[in-house]
């Protein structure tokens, strides 16, 4: 599903003083797998995980994911990519503060031309999946950082995504909603959706189908 | 369809959040066209009454040249002229300036009956006797004067003139600080009875050429000057461009010093912006779509901005008499004219100023959220 060639990222490419932050990365995932990224920081794993999830372009290499190279696409087919096949986990939660929990977990929907009910009713039944039924109007402030965790999760699912890519989603949140979210993390990858996680926590190298430790910008 | 009117509401929902944002830029674009709307009505009011007057007006004038001005026509040509095939009508007239105490006023001679029966805006009434005149209202109210009150002009005063009646508040802005007499009164007055500044001549349709002729035959040893109304139409057009073009090269100025500021107002809070333009762009939103709610939320702030511009402009001079920007169009009037200030508030200088806005605020936030749009999500995030 999710193949990368020799990928590299570079920062300051071809300068002096040029920072190799992943070099010759080749990796292979498969459908509906759990994959964990581990590794110490500054390993590179984040850059990984942004490239794989197109939020970022690489410096060399390729990444293929149903078969195409999505190195080379456009911004507009990337931006397809990620509307259609991708949703995205942060670990800083980047809801948008003057947004309601609904409105944020809506907000992918609107250029989507989907009428304002209807986003209504999905960020609705999202949030009650995420046991935020009674937070719907509550503001990212408002709200705890595993509420806002969760408030991101139903934002990351509101397109249906086939993948799900998580950048250390637990790691400011506290032990209770971080089994709360490796459960639902769980759930999703038993209805077949594929799942990138980036993190340190142990409980999730226990259930992954597949680890990648990262070192150094090489995967060990 | 559906997704344009999503991200309308959207936009509009944006800028009610953002108040400050909105209302700070609104004040500037409203700070910035205000003015311009104002000083643009009043310039086309004018104009408007200018053309008017010389639409009715005579046909052809007729003054005598020295060192290439206008100088008086010798009253003794008249009857010969009314004589002319095809002349319907000469009223000579005497214009002049003199001052009343310490204020300039515009003295006009003209006989009891070429009185234009335009000049109906008169309480008390025309002169009729010698020595009566009628006066404009800028004077009446600076000097508080009644009909019936006893005057002389500055300079001639063996002469008195007995207020007959006033010009009211509506009549033409010239009106203001007139003082309107009978040819012979303003001959006396200026010391010239056997001239006038010019005659007006009404003739009959097409007869211009054969008259021009005529008055040559008359005049051949003279130094005289024929102007036909389209020549005096010219003048005015020329004479307003002139002023339009010198209000709108110094406004330009002052537009171009107020970009900064609509430029900073309008990216306020760009970081903040970036960060979530990063954000719409992780979850899947195309460029296209950031630039479209930008442009949205641009277009309703400008015309929201040049509404309240238009509508100021339009308080400005019906209740401000165009105050302080009416003397650049009309000249020798107080900062705050007291007579009612004509105006005009085309569709034309309305729309551009609601375009110019929507340009500027477009300049100020465009580029930054398509510099931010085109951008790895991860970097705008940042």
């Amino acid at each position: 599903m999710i193949k990368t060639e020799k990928l590299c990222k570079s920062y300051n490419h071809h300068l002096r003083h040029e920072v190799r932050a992943i070099y010759d990365i080749n990796l292979e995932i498969s459908k509906n797998s759990l994959v964990v990224l581990t590794g110490p920081s500054g390993s590179g794993k984040t850059t990984l995980l942004n490239i794989i999830g197109t939020l970022d372009r690489p410096t060399a290499g390729k990444v293929f994911m149903y078969g195409h190279d999505i190195t080379s696409f456009s911004d507009i087919a990337l931006s397809r990519l990620r509307r259609e096949k991708i949703g995205f986990i942060f670990q800083d939660f980047h809801l948008i503060p003057r947004l309601s929990s609904w409105e944020n977990v809506s907000y992918p929907l609107i250029p989507l031309g989907i009428n304002f009910n209807e986003r209504f009713e999905r960020a609705r039944l999202l949030l009650e999946k995420v046991r935020l039924g009674d937070r719907l109007d509550h503001s990212p402030e408002e709200l705890s950082g595993g509420q806002q965790q969760r408030v991101a999760i139903a934002r990351a699912l509101v397109n249906n995504p086939e993948i799900i890519i998580a950048d250390e989603p637990t790691s400011n949140i506290d032990d209770e909603t971080s089994m709360q979210i490796l459960e639902f993390l769980k759930e999703l990858k038993s209805r077949g959706t594929t799942i990138i996680i980036v993190t340190h926590d142990p409980r999730f190298e226990k259930v992954a189908d597949v680890i990648f430790k990262m070192k150094n910008g090489r995967i060990e | 369809m559906s997704k344009h009117i999503n991200l309308f509401l959207l936009a509009t929902d944006n800028l009610l959040r953002h108040k400050t944002k909105t209302i700070v830029v609104c004040l500037c674009i409203i700070a910035i066209l205000s003015p311009f709307i104002t000083a643009i009505a009043i310039s086309e009011g004018v104009r408007a009454q200018s053309q008017a007057s010389v639409e009715e007006g005579a046909d052809l004038y007729l003054t005598f040249d020295e060192f290439g001005r206008n100088t008086a026509v010798p009253l003794k040509y008249l009857d010969e002229i009314k004589k002319i095939f095809g002349v319907t009508k000469v009223v000579p007239r005497i214009i002049g300036r003199g001052f009343l105490q310490n204020k300039l006023a515009v003295i006009v001679g003209i006989n009891h009956e070429d009185i234009p029966k335009s000049i109906s805006c008169i309480s008390g009434k025309i002169f009729e006797n010698a020595n009566e005149v009628v006066v404009g209202q800028e004077l009446a109210k600076h000097f508080r004067l009644n009909i019936g009150d006893q005057f002389s002009m500055r300079g001639q005063q063996r002469k008195t003139f007995t207020i007959a009646g006033f010009f009211s508040a509506d009549a033409h802005i010239w009106g203001s600080s007139m003082i309107l007499m009978s040819l012979k009164d303003a001959g006396e007055l200026f010391g010239k009875g056997d001239v006038a500044t010019d005659f007006q001549i009404y003739t009959l349709p097409g007869h211009n050429s054969e008259i021009a002729t005529d008055l040559y035959d008359i005049l051949q040893n003279e130094p005289y000057r024929l102007q036909d109304k389209h020549m005096i139409q010219l003048y005015f057009k020329k004479g307003f461009m002139l002023k339009e073009g010198i209000f709108t090269a110094l406004y330009s100025v002052a537009f171009a010093l107020g970009i900064p500021a609509i430029l900073v107002t309008s990216g306020f809070g760009l970081s903040e912006r970036r960060k979530e333009i990063g954000i719409m762009k992780a979850t899947g939103w195309h460029t296209l779509d950031v630039l479209e709610l930008i442009s949205f939320e641009q277009l309703l702030i400008s015309l929201l901005g040049a509404t309240i511009a238009i509508v100021l402009s339009i308080l400005w001079v019906k209740y401000l008499n165009g105050a302080f920007i009416a003397q650049f169009f009309i000249a020798e009037i107080p900062m705050l004219p007291k007579f009612t200030l004509p105006s005009r508030f085309l569709p034309l200088p309305c729309f551009l100023s609601f375009f110019f806005a929507f340009i500027l605020t477009m300049v100020g936030s465009v580029y930054s959220s398509w510099r931010a749009s085109t951008e790895s999500p991860v970097v705008s995030m940042k």
